[in-house]
């Protein structure tokens, strides 16, 4: 399936209805509503701690939603790229031995082999085969990035969600991300569900967004340009975004 | 007539009466040294002090309500209660704080060290054996501690050799595990439970210095040198199995107490490792 725009007729992926998300019982924001369909890019933006990781922790199953649904289509899969900041360097890791991390589903890490396949494909995916045996630590920001995007990719998912990928970039790797993203987006219908404080992602890779603001309780969620096209988005964000991006 | 210092040949001589604890502190190093390497990159090393030293208090009381004297059973067993007991303290304080739980665990270390003492001072078999328990003096091993140390090896190492995949998933991605679908819960639960049975019995067996330092040590110089996790493991494992044989020889040829030589030689691996090993 090869996707240029998204498609709003085929099945969602994962549908959130009424999603109530919070911590220790106390609501975080106001029922979040939306659906994420193959091929789209939903960007979670918001300011530090207007509820995107709450958000991004209740849909990996790590927060038990307070009220409403998050339903997952049964045969979907998910996968997550964790910010590269949380990998600790002290753990020896080759490129390789990272993305093969994150080949087996369930109970599959059992298997004693069959994995150098995945891994191969995956490194390939992102275009990182050549530092298939370099230390992890030893690589730069964006090929670390590109690394963890091959773990995630590893296990064949439809949907990966990706917290904060281009922090701490410069941004000609930055751009390099987007351009991987977009090309599995493209070549894979994969579902892409990106949380980040940074407005570059949104012109370049969204296809929807949903902008969180925990203190004026606000959630706007849909396709991107009716979201940026938001007054009350405008307020927030109208002199970061020029009018040319946010059509 | 002249004292000549003990020889190689001397120790295989009499090898039958060395085998059993020899090969015990190469189980013990094998079994704990692979399983440290979770504990030194999870950073839980204050965590095994504490259930080594908590395992020790466990022995100390067995003995001190008259326990000690029936057989090996009932100091195992006041080994495992207070491993587990730790264990179940640790995982039930929920305030996700780093002081606290640092806190927790040196109340926890503090209680056992001076509970091992205090008791030790009331129990029959005199301070000898509390020295055992702590720095691991003990020369001989009972042969069904050295049975004992076979069983839980196997089954342990056997583990981790075909589960280690999903050991080091859920300690090093647990995000990426728990969403695609792996028993995280289950892990841990194996993980933890594995630990604390070796601590407990070797703790038990071997005493509790070399214990946590065949926990922490072996698995820090593997970690020097190793490129992966899975090259690090055999590493940790070879590395304790010779701290723990080739410490036992050494003090036989130098007369030097057996927890202390194999403690050193440990540290003697990860300190060569620290200097010659690479930075990943």
């Amino acid at each position: 399936m090869k996707l240029t725009e998204p498609n709003n007729l085929v099945t969602p992926r994962l549908v959130c209805k009424d999603l109530q998300i919070g911590r220790a019982g106390k609501p975080l924001l106001p029922a979040l509503n939306f659906e994420v369909r193959p091929g789209d890019v939903w960007v979670l933006i918001g300011r530090n701690g207007s509820g995107k990781s709450t958000l991004l922790q209740t849909l990996l199953g790590g927060l038990k939603p307070l009220s409403g649904s998050f339903d997952v289509e049964p045969s979907c899969k998910l996968a997550f790229v964790p910010q590269r900041e949380t990998h600790d360097l002290c753990v020896p890791s080759r490129a390789w031995d990272m993305v093969e991390s994150g080949v087996d589903r369930g109970w599959g890490f059992w298997r004693w082999g069959g994995r150098a396949q995945s891994v191969a494909k995956a490194l390939d995916d992102v275009d990182a085969s050549e530092l298939a045996a370099e230390p992890y630590g030893h690589l730069s920001e964006g090929q670390k990035q590109r690394i963890l995007m091959a773990r995630a990719l590893a296990s064949e998912p439809d949907v990966i969600l990706l917290d904060e990928p281009t922090s701490a970039m410069d941004p000609l790797a930055e751009q390099n991300i987007f351009g991987v993203i977009d090309e599995l987006r493209d070549e894979r219908a994969l579902s892409v569900i990106i949380a980040s404080h940074s407005l570059t992602v949104v012109p370049a890779i969204a296809t929807h967004v949903a902008f969180l603001d925990r203190d004026q309780q606000l959630v706007l969620a849909g396709e991107r340009s009716e979201v940026l096209s938001e007054p009350r988005f405008r307020a927030v964000y109208g002199n970061v975004l020029s009018p040319g991006e946010a059509e | 007539m002249i004292e000549t210092a003990p020889t190689l040949s001397e120790f295989f001589v009499a090898w039958d009466l060395f085998r059993d604890p020899s090969l015990t502190g190469a189980l013990a190093g094998a079994m704990l040294g692979m399983m440290g390497i979770y504990v030194i990159l999870r950073r839980m090393v204050f965590l095994a002090a504490t259930v080594s030293q908590a395992a020790s208090f466990g022995v100390a009381g067995a003995y001190f309500v008259g326990l000690g004297a029936t057989g090996t059973l009932a100091p195992t067993l006041g080994a495992l209660l207070m491993t587990f007991v730790t264990l179940y303290v640790i995982a039930t304080d929920t305030s996700h704080e780093q002081h606290r739980r640092d806190a927790l665990l040196g109340f926890v270390f503090l209680v056992c060290s001076a509970g091992t003492l205090l008791v030790g001072t009331r129990i029959a078999e005199e301070i000898q054996d509390i020295q055992t328990i702590l720095f691991g003096t003990a020369v001989a091993v009972l042969p069904s501690d050295f049975r004992l140390m076979i069983i839980l090896t196997i089954a342990i190492m056997a583990l981790h050799i075909w589960g280690w995949r999903g050991f080091s998933a859920v300690s090093f991605d647990r995000a990426g595990a728990q969403v695609r679908g792996l028993p995280v819960r289950g892990l841990e639960l194996g993980l933890f439970v594995g630990l604390g049975l070796g601590l407990a019995v070797s703790t038990r067996v071997l005493g509790a210095m070399p214990t946590f330092a065949f926990t922490v040590l072996p698995s820090l110089a593997a970690v020097n040198i190793a490129p992966n996790i899975r090259t690090g493991l055999m590493i940790a494992a070879a590395f304790g199995a010779l701290s723990g044989f080739g410490g036992y020889v050494l003090a036989f040829l130098f007369e030097f107490p057996v927890g202390a030589t194999q403690t050193a030689l440990a540290a003697t691996f990860t300190a060569v490792t620290w200097l010659f090993g690479h930075k990943h």
